[in-house]
């Protein structure tokens, strides 16, 4: 079974936008929380990742800070 | 061998890739991505032509029109470390590999000035943020920051007045610069404070950010503030570092540029955009003058042609 992905975001972040992009052409399936209007996930966010700063990925537990393609293809390939 | 490599995928970059394309002369475009620094904002208005876009869509236009040139051949992402001289022409050596080109066209934008005060990197995404359209939001009823005084410093407390409980500026300066339109916005809002004749000297924090430590200049005295958050906006400095030893810069190092030609100090490389001594760093002005540069390259093309021994021995057939 594939990896669970989750996208902490904000409506107004460029890289939120292209990960969201790079995972729509890639066939990704994620969730995404929006940290500006859930705190719950904002808490969760932080706890996981101990950043204040968007994006975070959390794919299957691996937590990956702001857009980088390269590992972001490292990790889908591993699925 | 490439005709011409540009450097670079932001609004100069993108349009001298498609002035090269346009003239049939075989380019290699190398940047990290494509947009520049705009692809941040979440609103341009002044792109010609267009009332209103993203810098996210300005940045997809962008690289779609590249995209669609034939003659241009593009590797991304990709860093260019060092540009040297080589046999007719130069070679560029990136985290990848290593090209040569007849010419340069030098349009590698700038970056986001850092402060350079203890404490920085350490919390950089821990509190430190260079967004604050992005990370706005984490911060909500909290304390904060924003270190700088200029136009970009009172948009950042703007996006900070919808969630932080309270917002101070640090400026630099003795009062604040930036838009008046902008600075009305600011003072209406009982959430800012500014403080004037102020030097940031140190971050502090545990897990994340706890507090700034800065110099006020009039009273000589350090003084420190509880902040959760603190947003660092002083301005940009080129991306030119690649460069350096090759052309002649300004202090700042900005690449100088012949404002006629965008002709650098080595003759076979322009540059254009924010990269250069240009005084206004504006999108449509890095279009244009990459265009310039572009044109002047491919008249450069031309005249090393005209020089070389196979053309002088067609024409004189």
């Amino acid at each position: 079974m594939a990896n669970k992905v989750v996208i902490y975001t904000t409506p107004e972040c460029v890289y939120c936008k292209i990960t969201k992009e790079f995972f729509k052409k890639n066939n990704v399936v994620y969730e995404e929380k929006d940290v500006s209007v859930d705190d719950k996930a904002r808490n969760e966010m932080v706890d996981k990742s101990g950043q204040l700063g968007v994006p975070v990925i959390d794919i299957g537990g691996k937590i990956i800070v702001g857009f980088d393609k390269e590992i972001l293809l490292k990790f889908i390939d591993m699925k | 061998m490439y005709d011409v490599i540009i450097i670079g995928g932001g609004p100069a970059g993108a349009a001298a890739s498609v002035y090269t394309g346009r003239k049939k002369i075989k380019t290699l475009l190398l940047t990290d991505s494509f947009g520049g620094q705009s692809i941040v904002s979440d609103n341009i208005e002044n792109w010609i032509g267009i009332k209103k876009i993203s810098g996210f869509e300005l940045a997809k236009m962008l690289e779609d029109h590249v995209r669609a040139c034939e003659e241009v051949e593009i590797k991304m992402p990709e860093k260019v470390d060092k540009v040297i001289e080589a046999k007719n022409g130069f070679r560029v050596e990136t985290n990848k590999n290593t090209y040569q080109a007849k010419t340069l066209i030098v349009a590698s934008g700038g970056r986001r000035r850092r402060l350079n005060v203890p404490g920085e990197e350490k919390f950089n995404g821990k509190g430190v943020s260079y967004c604050s359209t992005c990370d706005a939001p984490l911060f909500k009823d909290k304390e904060v920051a924003v270190i700088g005084g200029g136009n970009a410093g009172l948009e950042a407390a703007i996006d900070l007045i919808h969630y932080a409980s309270k917002i101070y500026i640090i400026n630099h300066g003795s009062e604040l610069g930036g838009d008046p339109s902008t600075q009305e916005e600011i003072r209406k809002s009982p959430k800012v404070v500014v403080i004037n004749n102020a030097e940031t000297q140190e971050i502090l924090g545990d897990r994340f950010v706890t507090a700034i430590k800065y110099l006020d200049k009039q009273s000589n005295q350090v003084k420190e503030l509880s902040v959760g958050g603190i947003f660092v906006e002083i301005g940009s400095i080129p991306n030119s570092e690649f460069m350096k030893g090759l052309v002649e810069m300004n202090k700042a190092g900005e690449i100088i540029v012949d404002h006629r030609t965008l002709a650098t100090s080595k003759p076979g490389i322009f540059a254009a955009g924010d990269v250069t001594d240009e005084i206004y760093k504006q999108n449509n002005i890095s279009a244009g003058d990459a265009i310039a540069a572009a044109l002047s390259a491919y008249n450069y093309l031309l005249n090393i042609k005209k020089q070389s021994p196979a053309y002088e021995n067609k024409n004189s057939n």
